[in-house]
């Protein structure tokens, strides 16, 4: 700047107004010039899963504006507040731009070569000298389906590791186990749609509108009310509690109870469908014996909620025309996840709401590809839902890949907690993270710690850099992010939509797919995994031959129809409607669920259940969120909610600070909020913050189907916070 | 003015008119969608008496913070600032609790305090449409209507050195398009309609919620619907006091312009009035006035504040400090005029004027009109602070503080200032200057008494503050209770005593020294410890210290 124009700044003569005037975008109409864009490009966007279509707008190589795509069947036009600032990521500070290799112990540039050459080289070392075992890989649900399908066969088949696990552990793997448990495979039955077409909605540990807020608009209460009934459960009174009809305050991990609780009324008051259950189901009769014990007086006293509330939610419930059942990670983060779907399966399974236009057992998921992990696999199942004990499934796929049957595994390797824990026991001794931050979002930090200090060499591949995990790196990856890369996403609804490069990757980053395909030629595995393999469209061609058949059959539609016909569901609207499902007997399973105690109980010293979870600002561990100055300063820190009665007896004000403390550490210098939105006895905190980590306190409990987490329920005590204490 | 939606999403080639759909929520039919229309504007044009307003369905807004980016994504604003800003409210008790949350860009008032109070007409109220419209260009960036507007709409960017504010995305809604904020909203919470001014300014309770400064200072038009529940809701960022800004410029401005009326008041009395006393005062009003320019946004554009004294009184204050200074300058022209020996500059005007019987006469008259100018600008200032937007400056206290000050310093100011020019008298370089030796006595009880009025005045003002009905009053007394405010306090009043006490023992210097302590940080405090009238903000807004 000139020291004119500084001049003329100080005076007040010039007023910037050249940044400041307004066009009017052929498009969208007026508005501030600087976010008229030359050409707007269709995509989905990178945060939830909820697979919102968008239009982002570039000009000069630059993205400069987000808006939702009104002719997208999922959003309308509608995005949340971080869609519609999502194009100041591609331009956001923190992104890691080179590769850097620790080398006296400080990470310093290197070219990509030397970056990949280190790393195959040391994983292969290491690998020859422990086993090939001895490598662990934790993907993620950020990437595309094409990068993912890549990424498992590089791992399984050219590393020959079968411990290859994704951050979607600590997500949705429980609805993926629940669903098998069920139905004998995994996916979600019902759509988006099916939210607008039910009497009765009932969302178990899911805050919509803080986590899917574009799916909000589904529940339309207001318009619909006396229709509609719209029931949630949940121990906090979050914003989606708010707006129910009913809201069920259930005491924490009670929730197995309550919907036992309701199909014993429903069997009880001959509200369930017979000829459904007896065409369509096993084990009905022990069922139906097992859910005696769950007596509405029983169930009260387990869930807090009074017998009439049971029974009038079980007979909304058993009289619906068409009922849904929405969760999210109140139900998937628990020791008793997959069995807690099981458990809500069984309710539309012995009423029949399943495989009808509004009823559905529904597992809204968490990342925007979440799903497309859990088709493309080769971490807890084979891709394509294919299964690793299912010899048939291993010889079709070794048929298409035009490989040796034997090199397919017949078992799945160590999920995410094991690999962490392997590491720590000595048995994983080279880990490689892709675009995932376990430091803030891994439970028990101090085990994680211990596991990345533990291995040998420990790859980071991520779009930003510095993050917390890429601290401990001994290689940086520098990665493209979504709006760079080219491929697709599949949403909670099953619907897959494309995916588009907007702008290129700053510095050095490079896409996944590259990256990956450049490691396989190093392992001298690339002309067999991916003959003639350039772009992730060669990728999606073969996983489109890969599913074809099966149940998430991306055979029938090609990038260009997705992307002009914003998206399409694999398996139609909704599954099983023929009610055939895919086990041996074609008959869903019913399960016997007993509702334990979650295992950390409060006590006298640890007196607090700690509760976590999300707000609508952020996105999980916050490198991209912190990193878009509007999001960021909305909340800018974490905070703890705390009921009233106990900030009174605790002699605690509102935004004191203070410090909770369990058994594994403790999160200093956190806000108080006073509210009554959380329970006596309970306290809530957002995970996002790695200033101040709540992975620091919980407890490193998982579900032994799953292998999720138990995020919600930990023991805290809640302390005056002291600088001094530090 | 036509507001040509209807056709334009008849023929369906313009995909904005399908973005808020008029069936939000129902099924979704690829087919048909091309044809729905928004209802979320009005779709017939105004008629006389009426104007636009936002509607805000409180029952409906989930709280996601959509129309909030979507605003600042609209003006290409930075991220400090808000146009739209969303605020939370709750009430009740595990787990009947609610929470809920206010969505507010700006009210369009019918009486809009920042039209009013701007001294440069940057505000104008749009004769068609009824909309709030600031103008950059005009605005000279004295912040005077963020002070002014009790939803705290106006807000200052630094980086321009103008204000700026929501103008319900004019350009867009004359176009036939939605606002923003609206076009943002998932769930259709935030609509434009149409309001009759005449029904409104007979009833305007939809205009009041929990969270929300009453609407009555302004007529804000903006219309919520409010869940129909018994629970109290109440705003949850009242934790969140924190000190405003301390306004320096403003601070020493307004202590030095009452200090030197004050002086030149008590010189009078006194007949002190010399030519080098009178030149000092005229230094110090100089620098004060041009301190204050500074404070501006735009200060090359400071001329423009007097444009507006039919109706600001923060051009009424600039339009008399002005004249103050003018006839201060007259003042001292004159009285060295009087004295300048023939020597030094020969002109006949000058003989006649030092051989007028009535010279004397004449200064006097000129500089009673100075101090009457001086009178009336303080005044004037002390009325830019008597706004409902700020509690504690909207008090009787303010304008007696002010000319209280003015008599505190002058007192032992003046006389100082005499000993001052009685030393610089003795300069060996100022020796062929007609400075003569000034005697003037000047009693020191009016000092006294002046200090403790000052101080009663002030402790009044604490204990009604402390009492006050609003939640903004008793918040500045909890600010003033907090370190280093509460020091600050104690301070501005032992120096108050200690001015009475060293003005009593003739120890004049320290007793002037001290009553300038005294104003400053008692100015100070004014402005910091105001908690302004604000809309109901988040919990975690802002910073935190």
């Amino acid at each position: 700047m000139s020291m004119l124009t500084s001049i003329k700044r100080a005076l007040g003569i010039d007023t910037r107004q050249e940044d400041y005037t307004f066009t009017k975008d052929p498009r969208f109409g007026h508005i501030a010039t600087a976010r008229v864009a030359e050409k707007w490009v269709k995509t989905t966007c990178g945060y939830c899963s909820v697979g919102c279509g968008m239009l982002v707008g570039v000009k000069d190589g630059k993205a400069v504006a987000a808006r939702g795509n009104p002719d997208h069947p999922v959003n309308l036009g509608k995005l949340c507040p971080k869609g519609l600032s999502e194009h100041h990521v591609l331009d956001a500070p923190g992104r890691a731009t080179q590769p850097l290799l620790r080398k006296d112990g400080k990470l310093v540039p290197v070219s990509w070569d030397e970056a990949l050459d280190v790393m195959v080289e040391k994983f292969t070392g290491i690998q020859a000298k422990y086993g090939r075992e001895a490598l662990g890989v934790v993907g993620t649900g950020q990437l595309l389906t094409e990068d993912t399908y890549t990424l498992g066969k590089l791992v399984q088949l050219g590393f020959g590791t079968r411990n290859n696990d994704g951050n979607t552990t600590l997500c949705m793997a429980s609805a993926v186990s629940g669903y098998k448990l069920s139905f004998g495979s995994d996916g979600p039955p019902g759509s988006y749609a099916d939210m607008q077409a039910a009497d009765v909605i009932l969302l178990i540990g899911a805050n919509i509108a803080d986590n899917h807020p574009i799916l909000c608009h589904r529940l339309d209460r207001t318009n619909r009310k006396g229709e509609m009934k719209l029931i949630v459960v949940d121990p906090r009174v979050t914003k989606t509690a708010m707006m129910a009809d009913i809201h069920l305050p259930v005491k924490p991990r009670s929730d197995i109870a309550l919907i036992n609780g309701i199909a014993h009324v429903l069997i009880r008051d001959g509200l369930v469908s017979h000829d459904y259950i007896a065409a369509h189901t096993d084990d009905y009769a022990e069922f139906a014996t097992f859910v005696e014990q769950f007596t509405p007086k029983h169930v009260a006293a387990v869930t807090g909620l009074s017998e009439a509330r049971i029974v009038e939610v079980a007979h909304l419930y058993g009289n619906a025309k068409a009922a849904f059942i929405g969760w999210t990670m109140g139900v998937n983060h628990s020791t008793q996840g997959a069995m807690t779907v099981a458990a809500i399966n069984n309710l539309a399974l012995i009423t029949g709401h399943i495989g009808r236009g509004g009823a559905a057992p529904f597992s809204i998921t968490g990342q925007c590809n979440a799903m497309g992990t859990r088709e493309t696999g080769f971490t807890s199942s084979l891709p394509g839902y294919r299964k690793y004990e299912n010899a048939e499934h291993r010889e079709e796929l070794a048929r298409l890949w035009g490989i040796d049957v034997d090199r397919i595994p017949s078992a799945r390797g160590m999920a995410y907690p094991d690999i962490i824990e392997g590491a720590v026991a000595g048995k994983i001794k080279a880990l490689w993270f892709v675009a995932t931050n376990p430091v803030v979002s891994f439970p028990n930090f101090s085990v994680l710690d211990q596991a990345l200090r533990s291995v040998e060499f420990l790859v980071v591949q991520d779009g930003f850099h510095p993050t917390p995990t890429s601290d401990y790196a001994h290689l940086v990856l520098p990665a493209a992010i979504w709006g760079e890369k080219e491929g697709t996403y599949t949403n909670s609804e099953r619907r897959v939509s494309k995916v588009n490069a907007i702008v290129t990757p700053p510095g050095e980053a490079r896409p996944d797919f590259d990256i990956f395909l450049a490691i396989a030629e190093r392992l001298g595995v690339r002309d067999e995994l991916y003959p003639g393999w350039t772009t992730t469209a060669d990728a999606f061609r073969e996983w489109q031959r890969v599913s074809a058949g099966r149940m998430c059959d991306y055979s029938g539609f090609t990038w260009q129809q997705l992307e002009d016909e914003g998206g399409a569901q694999w398996g139609g609207e909704r599954l099983y409607a023929d009610g055939v499902f895919p086990t041996a007997t074609g008959r869903a399973k019913l399960h016997c669920v007993p509702c334990l105690p979650f295992a950390e109980q409060p006590d006298g010293e640890y007196n607090f259940v700690l509760n976590t979870g999300r707000t609508v600002e952020h996105w999980h561990t916050r490198t991209k969120t912190a990193n878009i100055e509007m999001l960021d300063t909305m909340v800018p820190q974490a905070w703890l909610e705390m009921n009233p009665v106990d900030a009174a007896q605790l002699k605690l004000k509102a935004h004191d600070r203070v410090t909770v403390v369990s058994r594994r550490s403790a999160v200093n210098n956190l806000e108080l909020r006073i509210t009554g939105i959380v329970a006596p006895g309970q306290v809530f905190m957002p995970f996002h913050f790695s200033e101040t980590n709540s992975n620091l306190v919980t407890l490193g409990a998982f579900d032994p189907i799953s292998r999720e987490p138990n995020f919600k329920q930990c023991a805290v005590r809640v302390e005056k916070f002291s600088q001094t204490l530090i | 003015m036509s507001l040509p939606l209807h056709e334009r999403a008849a023929d369906g080639s313009d995909p904005i008119v399908r973005m808020t759909l008029a069936d939000l929520g129902k099924p979704f039919d690829v087919k048909t969608s091309a044809t729905v229309v928004t209802s979320l504007i009005p779709a017939r044009a105004l008629e006389e008496d009426e104007q636009y307003r936002f509607h805000f369905d409180v029952t409906k807004c989930i709280g996601c913070r959509s129309c909030e980016v979507a605003c600042n994504e609209q003006n290409g604003n930075p991220s400090d600032i808000r146009w739209r800003r969303i605020g939370e409210i709750e009430g009740g008790v595990y787990p009947d609790v609610l929470r809920h949350y206010l969505s507010m860009g700006c009210n369009h008032c019918l009486d809009a305090e920042c039209v009013k109070g701007c001294p440069v007409e940057a505000y104008t109220k749009d004769p068609v449409t009824g909309i709030v419209l600031h103008s950059a260009d005009a605005c000279i960036g004295c912040q005077y209507c963020v002070w002014n507007c009790t939803y705290q709409v106006p807000q200052f960017n630094a980086e321009r050195g103008v204000v700026g504010k929501c103008d319900m995305c004019h350009g867009r809604l004359t176009a036939g398009l939605e606002p923003a904020c609206v076009n943002a909203c998932p769930e259709a919470a935030i609509e434009i309609e149409i309001v009759n001014k005449t029904a409104w300014r007979k009833n305007f309770t939809a205009a009041e919620s929990p969270g929300l400064p009453a609407a009555m200072h302004t007529l804000s038009t903006t219309r919520l619907t409010l869940p129909e529940s018994a629970t109290k809701l109440e705003r949850v960022d009242a934790g969140h006091i924190r000190p405003e800004h301390a306004h320096l410029s403003l601070v020493f401005m307004t202590t030095l312009i009452q200090a030197v009326t004050g002086g030149l008041f008590f010189a009078l009395i006194a007949h002190g009035l010399t030519p080098l006393f009178l030149t000092m005062l005229l230094g110090i009003t100089a620098i004060a006035l041009n301190i204050s320019v500074f404070h501006l946004g735009r200060p090359a554009y400071a001329w423009r504040a007097v444009k507006m004294w039919r109706r600001s009184w923060l051009s009424r204050e600039v339009l008399f400090f002005g004249h103050f200074f003018g006839s201060l300058a007259i003042c001292t022209a004159f009285a060295w005029a009087m004295v300048l020996p023939a020597t030094l500059y020969t002109s006949p005007f000058l003989r006649t004027l030092q051989t007028w019987p009535h010279a004397a006469l004449a200064l006097t008259c000129l500089a009673w009109i100075t101090v009457g100018f001086g009178c009336a600008g303080t005044i004037a200032s002390a009325f830019i602070y008597l706004i409902p937007a700020r509690p504690s400056w909207n008090m009787v206290h303010t304008p007696f503080d002010f000319l209280l000050s003015g008599l505190l310093i002058g007192g032992t100011f003046a006389f100082v200032l005499q000993m001052v020019t009685n030393w610089m008298a003795t300069l060996p370089m100022l020796q062929g200057w007609p400075l003569a030796h000034a005697g003037a006595v000047y009693p020191f009880w009016p000092v006294v008494v002046a200090g403790l009025l000052w101080m009663l005045n002030h402790v009044v003002r604490l204990v009604r503050l402390s009492r006050s009905p609003l939640f903004e009053g008793r918040a500045s007394i909890m600010l003033l209770n907090r370190s280093p405010l509460r020091a600050f306090l104690i301070a501005s009043f032992v120096f108050a005593l200690g001015s009475c006490a060293l003005a009593l023992v003739s120890s004049v210097t320290l007793s002037c020294l001290a009553a300038f302590l005294c104003v400053l940080l008692a100015r100070y405090l004014f402005f910091v410890s105001v908690v302004p009238l604000n809309m109901a903000l988040t919990f975690t807004r802002g910073g935190h210290a």
